[in-house]
Order: C-alpha cells, then structure tokens, then sequence
C-alpha cells in the first residue's frame, strides 16, 4: 500500500474498522457546522432509501475548521426517521472523520477519498459539499446510482440555472474541455460528483497530488484521467444550482485562477491524450442536459466593460508577449469601440483563448501571471454576452452556446499548431 | 674613454640579457598561466552551461520575465550571460595571476587588491540578476492584482514596486564590491526616503480624494462599492 504513509493512523485504524464497503460518500468541510447535519441527513437518507443492502460508509474529511464542524459529525448519531414508513438499510452506516490539514484543500480532500475507497475497495463513490444550501438525497442517490448499477465511472453533475449564472462554466470551460478532450461534459468544475472505485484507484496511482493546481479544484482533473484512461463518464440531471452565499464563493479572478489555470495544466500533462482527437462525442445523460430559467441583467455591466478597456490598455506588454500579433491587434481595436456597440466575436475569443492555452505551454511568462491576464479579456467576453442576449429567451442563449461550442471544434487544428510550434 | 664606452655597452648588454634572461621564462609562465586559464575557464563555462541547462534557468527567466529585458538590451539569455560572466571572472583571475608572475614593481599590490574584487563583482553580477528577477515578477503580480481589482494607476503601482527593488539591489550590488560604501547607502536612504516621502505627499494631499476613495473602498462597506458580477461557476 504506497500510500500509507500520508494517511495519518487513526485514519487507518477506523478504516480498517469498516472494513470493505460498497458505497463511499466523501463530505469535505471547512467551517461548515451550520450546515453539515443537513448534508449528513440527506447522504443517510440516500443511503438507507435507494441501496438498503449496500455496505456504506460516510467519510468526513475537514480542512481545519474552527468550529465545531468535526465534532458535529462524530458526535451525530445515525438518526433514524420514524415517520418514514419505507424501506430502510439493513446494513450499519458507517462514519468516518479525518483532518487532513489545517487549511482547507479540495485536492488534499480529495487525495483521502480516494485512498479510502481504494483501501476499502467501494464500488461507487460520490462528493458532496456541505455548503450546497439545496442538496437534497436525491442529489446523492443520482451521483451514485449512475456508477453502482449503470457501471459509468464517472458522473458529473447537471444543474438548472439561471440565465447569467456560471457563464464562465458555459462561455470558456465547458466549450474549450468539450473541443479539447472531446467528451461533453458540461459541468467539469462542480462541487459534487460520482465516480467508481476503478478511477479512485487509477487516480491513487497518479503522482499529481502535490501540484499546486490541484490544490483547489482537483474534480475536473479526475474526470479527465477517467476520459484518457478510457472509461465510461455520463452526466446526471441534479436541478437547480443555488446561488452561493455572499463571500463563500471565489471571486472572479480566483475562479479563473483555479479554473483556467487547472483547464490548462490538464492540458499540458495530458497532451498525448488530446492532441490528435478532432470532434466530441455526447455522453450519456440522465435528464435534460440543460436548463436556463429567465432573470434580469446584472446590475451595472458597465463597470465590466471599464475594467475590461483599462484592463487591456495596462496590460499591452504582457498581452503582446502572450498574443499573436493581429489577435492583439483585434483586441485593442474593440476595446476602443462604443461602449453600446460593444462586441467581442466568439472566434476571436476561441483564437485568445487558444494563443492563451499555447502560451502557457510555452511558459512564456510566470503562469499564473498569465492566467491572471486574461480576466480582463474575459470580462470583456462576458460583457458582449451580457449586451447580446439582455432580452434573450434561454433556448437562443443555448443555441449561441452550441454555436460557440462549435467555434471551438472548428479552431481546434489553430490550437495544435500553436501548441506544437514555439512562436 | 673607448674602452670605458665598450665597457659600459658591455654592461648594459649584459644587464639587458641577464633582463630577458630573467624576464623570457617569467614571460613564458604568465603565458602558459594565461592558456591554462583560458582552458579551465572555458571548462568551468561548459559545465555551468549545462548545468543551468538542466535547472531550466532560462524558462524561470521567461517566466519572469527578465529574459525579455536582457533581449531589450540586445544581451544573449540568462543561462549564457551567467555562463560567460564565469568564463570572463575566472579567465581574468589566471590573467592576473599571469600578470603578478611577470614581477613587475608596483603592479603586484594593484593585482592582489583586482583579484580580491572578482569574487565580489561576481556575486555582484548575481544581486543584479536577482534583483532584476524579483522587480519584474513582483511589479507584474502587482500590476495584474491592481488591473484586476479595478484600482486607479496600477502602472504607477507597478513601477513603484520596480523601481524600490531596483534601487535596493543596485545599492546591495556597490556594496558588495565597495564602490563608494557611505556614499551608495546615504544615496540610498535619501532616493528611498524621498520616494517614499513624495508618495505620501501625492497620495495624502495631492490626491486626497483620490485617497479617500481608495481607503474608503478597501476599509470600508464593501458592499457599497461593489458592482454586480454574474457568478462565475
């Protein structure tokens, strides 16, 4: 077992009190007292509804919190409703809880979940984030079912959002991953998702934990290793994704630094992988593979579009160093367009996006610098988006997004000679 | 007197032989010295080239961006200035040496004290370098954070960051081969604090409302200034 010696003692010990199980569901928590019972019920509900004679674990790996959250879990005891009249497991639910660290990691969380459904040989496996304020164990059985009886190994989630949420996820990652690996994947960046003990375990043997781009968003990576592994990844219709709270949420610039900069590394380590793929194929899906509900405009776009002018003019050189020059060229220019006229055309944003990803192979700079130097070019991309469909129906939204899917597909052979050649 | 003439160009024929007699060897060492050093300079040259070579020297460099100063400048990368710095450093110090063997009265002191200060110059040449490394990487991280928090003037920032940095391992970089010690430090301490002092000044009342909103926006309500952004996942 290599990787004994990072799992802490105790750890082993109460994993080896388990003993085999069926089904693992990984929480990770960082101060989430407020909200870990209610995640914790709705994973025992799943749990004793939907696999009533499946041997299952519940696995708590914290991050340090400061409050009472890991006393909470250990504390809980398995509560049964007495009201419900259905069926019930008939097996114990087991609970486990670890620190990992004192500060949070989704990567380092992540590590544990897999060493512990490897160590435990389960079959299926499923995250959850206590801070998702509407999950419901429907949720959980989903991610799980897809993996336990359909044998996928890895289930991303489908969520029902509104017109303007998650757009980085719509207008960048999901279209570059989608022409890049060439899987459908909607939603790679999420903070639930399923997968099997089979890809926990080629995950385990992976050296990539220690990289500072796993840290934060690890999920995307794991799907990728499951799509060049060869394994069978689907999608599962979940509902509608809650807003995050004010200030539980990363901010633009941190998404992007997370996001962005683990879409590229992914990329880089697994170049062999994509590099002669053209075209995607769908995945299977549970559910509708989307679903946008109508609200209003963000309050003050505006202010995008200044800081997407001013962010384009104090960054010339280091956007010369990282742009061809007429892409470069085209960016200045519609960056002194009117303000109403605005628009920045879905090619041009793919040609950024993959003189973007090529630089980063190359390193031409510090690569988080480089990442960082596109959220001005982003926001510029997300105000055109905003101007464009202000009083658009969802099912145009989706078309234009199919459309910008597509742009990606088409520039994909621009991407590789970049990537391939040192300009 | 015709003899005492012969007698004296004898003289100084002999003391001119005796010269290169005593001279030719001496002349042939500092030679052999010279060529030797010229080999192991090129040797030690070779080897920290490749060296460099495997540490990726030049793609930290890239990253950093001192690479494209040092091409601004028309200079070859950083793996081949470090590299060519030792050969000149080390081939040098086998010229001086060369140089002492030849004897000459006067010399020798002016040769010890130039050879004392290659080291020195050498370890200078490294501050440059690092100095130059951590001026572009932090004036960069800042401009980027400045740019994409929204803040007024981030080159101003930017440069300020550069400029400090700068000042401080040129400053180190004299030091260290002790040009001027007191001077280098007071010119130091006055360009610093000048700098310093000015930048309040501009901030604290020049820009006065300028100042306000900046502090008014990073202490205090947030959610006042805060413009709406979709969110982004």
């Amino acid at each position: 077992m290599a990787e004994e010696s990072f799992l802490a003692d105790d750890f082993l010990r109460q994993l080896m009190s388990v003993g085999e199980v069926d089904l693992l569901v990984g929480i990770p928590s960082h101060n989430h007292a407020s909200t870990l019972l209610q995640a914790l019920h709705c994973v025992e509900e799943t749990l004793r509804q939907n696999f009533v004679r499946e041997r299952a674990v519940i696995l708590n790996v914290d991050g340090g919190s400061t409050d009472d959250t890991r006393k909470l879990f250990i504390e809980s005891s398995e509560r049964r409703d007495v009201a419900h009249k259905g069926l019930t497991s008939l097996r114990t639910i087991h609970r486990i809880s670890v620190e990992y660290d004192r500060s949070p990691s989704q990567g380092l969380a992540l590590h544990h979940i897999v060493a512990a459904a490897d160590l435990l040989r389960a079959r299926a496996c499923a995250v959850v984030s206590p801070g998702t304020t509407n999950l419901t164990s429907n949720w959980v059985a989903n991610l799980l079912r897809p993996v336990y009886r359909e044998g996928l190994d890895f289930v991303a989630p489908l969520y029902a959002r509104s017109r303007f949420q998650g757009l980085l996820a719509r207008d960048l990652l999901y279209p570059m991953s989608r022409a890049v690996f060439g899987q459908r994947i909607r939603e790679l960046y999420s903070d639930e998702w399923g997968f099997s003990g089979r890809l926990a375990t080629q995950c385990l043997e992976k050296e990539v934990w220690q990289e500072e781009t796993m840290r934060a968003r690890p999920e995307a990576w794991m799907a990728i290793t499951a799509i060049g592994g060869g394994l069978k990844c689907g999608q599962y219709f979940l509902g509608p994704k809650p807003a995050s709270p004010a200030g539980t949420s990363p901010d633009l610039v941190d998404a992007i630094r997370q996001t962005v900069g683990n879409l590229f590394w992914c990329m880089e380590i697994n170049e062999p992988q994509w590099l002669n793929r053209s075209s995607s194929q769908p995945v299977p899906t549970f559910g509708p593979d989307h679903e946008l509900s109508s609200d209003g405009v963000p309050a003050s776009p505006e202010k995008i579009f200044d800081l997407f002018r001013s962010g384009v003019n104090e960054l010339e050189p280091i956007l010369a160093s990282i742009l061809a020059p007429e892409t470069h060229a085209q960016i200045k220019a519609i960056a002194l367009s009117d303000r109403l006229k605005f628009h920045f055309a879905a090619e041009l944003w793919v040609k950024t996006l993959y003189e973007f990803a090529a630089s980063y192979h190359h390193s031409v700079l510090n690569r988080d610098h480089l990442v960082q130097a596109l959220v001005p070019l982003y926001r510029g991309r997300l105000y055109s988006f905003l101007l464009e469909h202000a009083n658009s129906s969802p099912e145009v939204m989706e078309t234009r997004s199919e459309m910008v899917c597509q742009e990606f597909e088409r520039q994909k052979p621009y991407l590789v000679e970049r990537w391939t050649t040192k300009h | 007197m015709k003899e005492l003439v012969i007698q004296g160009l004898r003289q100084a024929y002999d003391n001119l032989v005796h010269m290169f007699a005593e001279f030719l060897p001496r002349l042939l060492v500092m030679l052999v010295i010279i060529v030797v050093g010229l080999f192991v300079a090129y040797f030690l040259k070779t080897i920290l080239r490749a060296l460099l070579h495997v540490t990726r020297l030049d793609r930290l460099s890239e990253e950093a961006g001192a690479s494209r100063f040092l091409r601004m400048a028309a200079l070859p990368s950083m793996t081949e200035l470090l590299s060519r710095s030792l050969f000149w450093v080390t081939w040098s110090g086998f010229i001086l040496i060369g140089i002492s063997v030849l004897g000459v009265a006067g010399l020798q002191e002016q040769i010890s004290r130039l050879f004392l200060l290659l080291p020195a110059i050498f370890v200078a040449i490294l501050i440059l370098f690092l100095g130059l490394v951590t001026a572009n990487f932090l004036s960069r991280a800042a401009l980027l954070a400045a740019v994409n928090a929204g803040y007024p003037a981030p080159k101003l920032l930017s440069w300020s960051i550069r400029f400090v940095i700068w000042a401080l391992a040129i400053s180190m970089a004299l030091e260290q081969v002790g040009v001027a010690r007191q001077t280098v430090i007071a010119a130091f301490s006055i360009v610093f604090g000048a700098f310093m002092f000015g930048l309040a000044i501009a901030f604290g009342l020049g820009g006065r409302e300028l100042a306000r909103e900046f502090l008014e926006r990073n202490l205090g309500d947030k959610k006042k200034e805060k413009y709406e952004e979709p969110q982004p996942l």
